[in-house]
């Protein structure tokens, strides 16, 4: 119920409250016990809630404000229980006993069958008090019937045996053991929430959308990673090396130069890794300028532009995100735009619909059309053309460096700092606006034919 | 005929599980001590033999074809309340693994929690093994020897459920309950019980509560007697 959030963040602090606990019960600095009288029955270790409080505060050495909210912190997660009122889960700073409980019942994170086992406790109950549940109880009983109908057999037959076998303990302990359990189950288990009917509708469709979902059986899945990692194992740095050595351990820092985003001449692995797929050819920059150069050639430059601008509007400075894409808009998608996509009539009204009120996703759709689109008819022309093969073959195969070894031990190494990312950034969007005023599509060049031809054809006067 | 097999298989599983929660209970409080784990190792075994026996029976009747439909049914009700006894008992297994070592029995600096129980439970213990009385022959440092046999158990039950899970096709969720809610108000006395074993245990209750009853009657008779004679002494006297 309410105490998952419990066991995943607090495992530190849950360590911390177990070791409190022992250490109270030390025999000569522990805490000072009690017997509880129940009728005619004596039931040991029984402590005052002033006693906890005075123990915690000389035992940590902390303000009385602090030691209470360690002592209701306590109390809350179910380590120690109030014996005279057990639904005020918190400490009493008078002479309200408390008990310990049992380790079983500690909190912890891993309790897969909950329901089974409160179905048990509150059939278990119904046994003893012959039907008398309180009416949240009742509520939990019946919603865990239908819940896990197909194992109330089983419920009854454990809750049976469970009451039969408390028969064997002694008179004392039995008392002891119902006071535990119920403590716990009153840390666990809250009264139903009543769940508000928007709330339950909106639960109904998602659960219903949730179902329609594909699915994808573990096998297929799991092939498809075993392909994956197959297909990189060459690729990756710690699994096979590096060429032509690992910085980390050369402190040759030659392998990042090489690799550099937007390098003069890529390596041979990088260039063979944009043919693996056609997302590793999208993340790669120097990958995406190849492939421009190949775009261009066949007229549908625009493409990968309007993709990259979406990059940009999402992953960009969003206090400018209504400039962009309004330039986005007439550059690429307004009627007679200087690079025009081609995008469907349904996608092109859903996008100028959303441009209204832009946000960083609006192009969202439309890029992902222009994604698929390039991925399933330019690519596989790319990876045979001359200009993709051109830079195979120009790749560099980097030799292997061996590890310098120093003569003199204590040399100062030198280190050279890698460029500020500041001037980097610089240099980036300036190669970028140089493109930028250099580029000519298709589009352009027709326009500008179109016009010379509209005017030769006018009369002359 | 093996419907009765099975179900007393199952009584009697379903048993012992209920007696190694109320042990599994007692670990690290006052009440635990070496007998209380020699009781812990006794009982998950004996589990443990139940199980391979309910499994072995369910699973061939389970793949005979020539099971009516009805019978076919019934069967696959005992499975689903066998798989989910089964559940309960690898979890109270993996707690009993975990306060193990928690709680070791003989390190002074570590003491037990003052839980408030203060007896035994070899009468849960004897419950479990059927018999009338535990014998103790354990070592000193069971313990801690035990638990690397408790966890080698827990794996071995854990393939156990897996391997059920793949050869048995049944699907818990098509399980109809026979009980209804509130069925556990109708009878408390022991039903279905065919274990001698736990029958002579109540039967031996019932006696000596019986035994202890007449004796005190026959007390109190004799007291008034003895009174009604000392009055009639003095008056006559």
């Amino acid at each position: 119920g309410s105490f998952a959030h419990w066991g995943q963040s607090a495992r530190g602090s849950s360590m911390f409250i177990e070791a409190l606990i022992m250490e109270m019960q030390n025999p000569e600095t522990g805490i000072k016990m009690h017997t509880q009288r129940v009728m005619i029955t004596n039931i040991p270790h029984a402590m005052t809630g002033s006693d906890i409080l005075q123990w915690i505060i000389q035992h940590l050495k902390i303000a009385e404000e602090e030691a209470l909210n360690l002592g209701n912190l306590i109390v809350k997660y179910g380590y120690i229980y109030p014996l005279q009122e057990p639904k005020n889960l918190t400490l009493k700073t008078d002479s309200s006993l408390y008990r310990f409980q049992t380790p079983y019942f500690w909190p912890t994170q891993q309790w897969a069958e909950d329901d089974t086992d409160y179905a048990i406790y509150l059939a278990k109950k119904n046994i003893k008090r012959k039907g008398i549940l309180e009416e949240y109880e009742k509520e939990h009983y019946n919603l865990l019937n239908k819940k896990i109908n197909y194992k109330w057999d089983f419920v009854i037959m454990q809750a049976k045996e469970q009451y039969r076998t408390g028969k064997e303990r002694k008179k004392a302990d039995r008392y002891a053991l119902d006071c535990q359990e119920k403590a716990y189950w009153l840390v666990h288990r809250t009264p139903v929430s009543r769940t508000p009917l928007y709330t339950a509708v909106k639960s109904i469709i998602y659960y219903q959308q949730v179902l329609m979902k594909s699915t994808v059986k573990s096998s297929v899945s799991l092939g498809g990673l075993v392909k994956y990692s197959e297909q990189f194992l060459s690729n990756d740095p710690i699994m096979s090396g590096c060429l032509p050595s690992n910085p980390w351990i050369t402190d040759d820092t030659e392998f990042w130069e090489l690799n550099a985003k937007l390098v003069e001449i890529p390596t041979r692995m990088r260039v063979e890794r944009w043919a693996f797929n056609f997302n590793e050819l999208m993340r790669d920059p120097k990958g995406r300028q190849n492939f421009q150069l190949f775009l261009k050639k066949e007229f549908s430059g625009e493409n990968l532009g309007f993709w990259e601008a979406c990059e940009d509007l999402k992953y960009g400075d969003q206090s400018k995100v209504k400039e962009k894409a309004e330039e986005i808009y007439k550059l690429f998608l307004a009627p007679g735009a200087r690079r025009w996509i081609n995008i469907d009539g349904t996608t092109m009204g859903v996008t100028v619909r959303g441009l209204k009120h832009p946000h960083r996703y609006v192009l969202d759709a439309a890029q992902t059309h222009i994604y698929m689109l390039m991925k399933k008819d330019s690519y596989g022309r790319y990876l045979k053309s001359p200009i993709y093969k051109e830079m195979l073959a120009k790749a560099i195969l980097p030799q292997e460096t061996v590890k310098k070894s120093s003569s003199f031990p204590f040399a100062r190494r030198q280190l050279r700092s890698s460029p500020s990312p500041v001037i980097l950034r610089q240099q980036e969007e300036e190669a970028k606006a140089k493109e930028a005023a250099t580029n000519v599509d298709i589009t352009q060049v027709m326009s500008k034919l179109d016009r010379r031809s509209q005017l030769k054809q006018e009369p002359p006067k | 005929m093996v419907k009765e097999e099975c179900k007393a298989l199952l009584d009697a599983l379903s048993r012992v599980t209920a007696c190694y929660r109320h042990m599994v209970l007692t670990i690290g409080g006052t009440s635990d001590s070496q007998n209380l784990r020699e009781e812990l190792k006794k009982t998950r075994q004996k589990a443990q033999e139940l199980a391979v026996a309910n499994r072995n029976k369910l699973t061939a009747v389970l793949k005979d074809k020539a099971v009516s439909k009805e019978d076919k049914a019934e069967f696959e009700r005992l499975w689903v309340i066998f798989s989910t006894c089964m559940e309960i008992l690898e979890i109270d297994m993996r707690r009993a693994l975990e306060l193990g070592q928690e709680f070791p029995l003989n390190v002074p600096r570590k003491h037990l929690i003052q839980t408030g129980m203060s007896g035994g439970t070899s009468g849960v213990a004897a419950r479990a093994m059927s018999v009338q009385n535990m014998k103790y022959e354990a070592e000193h440092n069971i313990d801690v020897v035990d638990l690397k046999d408790l966890e080698n158990e827990i794996n071995q039950v854990g393939e156990m459920m897996y391997e059920m899970e793949m050869k048995v096709n049944v699907p818990q969720w098509t399980v109809e309950a026979k009980q209804d809610p509130g069925a556990e108000l109708k009878s408390t006395i022991s039903v279905g019980a065919s274990s001698i074993g736990m029958i002579s245990v109540e039967e031996n209750k019932s006696f000596c509560d019986i035994s202890k009853v007449l004796a005190g009657i026959i007390f109190s008779a004799v007291l008034i007697v003895a009174i009604v004679l000392a009055v009639c002494v003095v008056k006559l006297s």
